[in-house]
């Protein structure tokens, strides 16, 4: 059991270790630098060389690569070349922002949508069914920027219920924030539900033609308890996956969304630092949602393990022998 | 590179198309928009709220810089000098000037008693002061090129401050008018950026670069007391987002932002509120390098331009919101404008290119959705001369890298400047040999000459003339296709008064909030 979860933190770090190393390089491929970003056009060939030798871009990339490395491990992304601030401050602002929209989202999305998958498929065939069924489609093919768009309509402009962008920038206060949030929130839940919707929804069906599903309901067994006591909690298995892919995104940064909304959290960020070639800041914004990634992966591995004890034994080569030896 | 299509511009043409084709069910007619912003009487005390694209956080409140961020400086500061709206210079800190015989020495004689925001008076000092910040290379000023002639700038008493030319100049004021030359107290440049001391009609309460940011009237404005009582500047770096701003009434106006015609729609049949127009703002080109082996050749950039018409690239790419531009680069509002039209002629055009062995010539035209307008201007213009045989591919590539990558790289493109320069540092910044912003990298000895001689000549109707002569030179020989001047579609809110905006003047003196 421990012997797993170390080599799942192993993998996970070489996972970390390789991102930063495509992220570091990737980076570095981008058309034009931040010299001639950050001069403007009618930079003299002149002052984009002296401002590139100061900010050290014209030194070797494989040095770079290893000092900044060493530097991220203890947390220090450095300085942003456009504002000059620490890269670290900058993106744990902004990272809480981010997580102010995500954290409801995620609650509120992974509840509703694993109740209204189990019950889709405790009345499979049904007309809410369907309903369900249809509307997570819908929703599964709408990119999230129309959702937002029409939600911005709706509750910004027709009914000004919420604002339909922030003002106040990165210095906005947690108040000014809090109503600001509910529109990017639930464009996140309504892109996000669908799937694990649908996932729940099948998984759901699965467990309810099991054996043990059937022998339940023979013995008398209410059918909400089969349904909520023996199929979910086992349902749940597959899904977790989809879960921790759906978290993964919706933390690392919501790009499209945020910039709808102008909300100031990382995706919008990242967004800025593109197009002004902020690189540290582009770098480590990229770590931290390969961080959230691994994170939520080793999270849903380890939930799983939890639910599931088949699984813990599974990993265990003696054990996979004697399974072999039962087989034959 | 490949073409892409921007998701957002993508959406933006569906609702557009949607409203568009509700508007023909109707038997709309094409857009029609107020010509001008309303005007009357704004009530006391009002706040406006005003949403503007911030160039980076990097951004700094440091006029001379080619960062600055260009919504504050108008409200925080005034210029020695100002533009009208046929383009001549008028008074704002300066009464009245004038130059010596031969146009190199100019005395400007400042206006008395006008205090800046902490209470000192401003003195030609700080003028002189201003000007050397301007032409010191650290500073890296985008104004400091065409300021290059200056060789001396003496504080000769506390109101008079002269100028001493390298280079006779007979139109040397109107190179004060730049929004580089915003006037700075003394010994200012290394807080200037964060504090924002003026003399102009607002005094700044709050800076954040890339955020926030609020002024507040100044009492004591020489010109008098602005109409508002305070402005709160927001930044919202994406076009749609502000849009979205406006449609929910969180902001008043929003600056910087030349609607595409779909998105205009949207915003002028919104309750609450309606687009005004600023005439000729957008000056659009297609540059052909000049260094390029496709455009070298005088007659294949003859042929260019004899073949298509700017009528119809104004008709279908701008639904005729501006001018036929005639490959003139100077706008029609400019008293010095060229009132000529060149032929249009795509058979004349066919032959040219046949002589020449070209009669399939067929390259690439970039464009981008750095401007809403770039790809609309681009595929007009490559349908238009298809009639004389010269077959445009349109490639589309992103925006964030368009005037570092493809800008002055690329043979042919679309590009836009604003309008609103003097005709002197128009031609000699965008058109002169080797001069920066040469776009187009066009070169030719004789134009250099003319506009030395329009400079030298002290007399105002033969120096027009030159500069004439100039514009007649552009549109035969040069690398610039000037194929339309659009109209700028600003969004705005209908409580909105007196809103007046021309070139790179804003007035935020009379600027408003509709009464009741």
């Amino acid at each position: 059991m421990a012997r797993l979860i170390a080599s799942r933190l192993a993998t996970g770090l070489i996972t970390l270790f390789l991102a930063a190393f495509f992220v570091f390089f990737a980076v570095q491929a981008l058309p034009g630098d931040v010299a001639e970003q950050l001069l403007g056009q009618n930079a003299t060939p002149e002052a984009v060389e002296t401002l590139r030798q100061q900010l050290g871009l014209d030194s070797n990339v494989w040095a770079r690569f290893v000092e900044w490395l060493g530097n991220a491990v203890t947390g220090d992304f450095g300085e942003s070349l456009v504002s000059g601030e620490s890269v670290s401050a900058t993106i744990w602002t902004a990272f809480s922002h981010t997580l102010l929209i995500a954290i409801p989202a995620m609650v509120v999305g992974v509840a509703l949508s694993l109740l209204l998958g189990v019950w889709a498929a405790a009345r499979r065939g049904t007309r809410t069914d369907s309903t369900v069924s249809v509307l997570a489609l819908v929703a599964m093919s709408i990119p999230e920027f129309v959702v937002a768009t029409i939600l911005v309509l709706l509750l910004a402009i027709l009914v000004p219920v919420f604002p339909a962008v922030v003002l106040a920038g990165p210095d906005a206060t947690f108040a000014e924030l809090v109503p600001a949030a509910v529109l990017p929130a639930v464009t996140l839940v309504i892109s996000m539900a669908a799937y694990i919707i649908r996932a729940m929804r099948s998984s759901t069906i699965d467990g309810l033609t099991t054996e043990y599903a059937t022998t339940a309901a023979l013995k008398g067994v209410p059918r909400r308890s089969v349904l909520w006591r023996h199929v979910a909690p086992t349902a749940l298995l597959p899904v977790l996956p989809v879960i921790s892919i759906n978290v993964a995104w919706l933390l690392g940064g919501v790009v499209v969304v945020e910039s709808v909304f102008n909300y100031p959290g990382l995706g919008k960020l990242m967004i800025d630092s593109v197009s002004t070639r902020d690189l540290p800041v582009l770098q480590a914004i990229a770590v931290l949602s390969a961080l959230v990634y691994v994170a939520a992966n080793l999270v849903a591995d380890l939930l799983a393990l939890a639910v599931d004890p088949r699984q813990r034994t599974m990993h265990q080569p003696r054990a996979r022998r004697r399974v072999k030896e039962a087989t034959r | 590179m490949v073409p892409t299509i921007d998701r957002r511009q993508f959406l933006g043409g569906l609702l557009g198309g949607a409203t568009a084709l509700g508007l023909a069910a109707c038997g709309a007619p094409a857009l029609t928009l107020p010509e001008r912003a309303a005007t009357g009487t704004a009530r006391a005390g009002a706040t406006m709220r005003i949403a503007r694209p911030a160039a980076s956080a990097a951004e700094t409140l440091d006029p001379a810089s080619s960062l600055s961020a260009y919504e504050y400086l108008g409200a925080l500061y005034n210029r020695v000098v100002k533009l009208d709206r046929e383009g001549e210079t008028v008074p704002d800190l300066a009464t009245e000037w004038s130059s010596n015989a031969d146009a190199t020495t100019w005395d400007f004689a400042l206006r008395p008693g006008v205090r800046f925001h902490d209470g000192r008076e401003l003195t030609a000092r700080d003028v002189r002061y201003t000007f050397q910040h301007i032409l010191d290379p650290e500073t890296a000023s985008p104004q400091a090129g065409p300021l290059e002639l200056v060789e001396e700038i003496e504080a000769v008493d506390t109101t008079t401050v002269r100028f001493r030319l390298g280079t006779p100049n007979a139109e040397f004021p109107s190179l004060l008018t730049a929004y580089q030359c915003y006037v700075i107290p003394e010994d200012s440049a290394g807080e200037i950026g964060r504090t924002g001391i003026g003399t102009g009609p607002f005094v700044l309460e709050s800076y954040t670069p890339a955020g926030a940011g609020v002024v507040r009237a100044n009492e004591d404005y020489f010109d008098g007391r602005a109409t508002l009582d305070r402005i709160e500047f927001y930044s919202i770096q994406d076009t749609s987002a502000r849009v979205n701003a406006l449609l929910a009434r969180q902001v008043d106006l929003l600056s910087q932002t030349n609607l595409d015609n779909p998105t205009a729609r949207v915003v002028a049949n919104s309750p609450g509120t309606t687009v005004a127009r600023v005439e000729n703002a957008q000056w659009y080109t297609i540059p052909m390098l000049y260094t390029s082996e496709e455009f070298a050749d005088p007659v294949m950039r003859q042929a260019m331009k004899l073949a298509y018409d700017p009528r119809a690239v104004l008709s279908t790419a701008l639904q005729g919101t501006g001018t036929p531009g005639w490959d003139n680069p100077v706008p029609p509002q400019l008293k010095a404008w060229l009132d000529e039209e060149r032929e249009h002629d795509p058979e004349k055009a066919k032959a040219l290119l046949k002589s020449i062995g070209r009669e399939d010539f067929s390259t690439r035209i970039y464009t981008s959705a750095y401007e809403p307008n770039f790809t609309a201007i681009a595929t007009a213009f490559a349908s238009q001369v298809k009639e004389a045989g010269i077959r445009l591919q349109i490639t589309n590539t992103a925006a964030d890298s368009y005037y570092t990558q493809i800008w002055m790289a690329e043979p042919l493109m679309v590009s836009y400047w604003f309008t609103g320069r003097p005709i002197d540092q128009l031609l000699n910044q965008i058109f002169r040999s080797g001069s920066s912003y040469n776009e187009s990298a066009w070169s030719n000895e004789e134009f250099d000459k003319l506009l030395d001689a329009a400079r030298a000549d002290t007399n105002d109707d033969s120096r027009l003339q030159k500069y004439q002569d100039a514009q007649r030179l552009i549109i035969e020989d040069s690398a610039d296709l000037t194929p339309v001047f659009g109209d700028r579609l600003v969004g705005l809110s209908e409580e909105v008064v007196n809103y007046d905006e021309y070139g790179f003047e804003f007035d935020y003196l009379a600027l408003g909030l509709k009464e009741g």
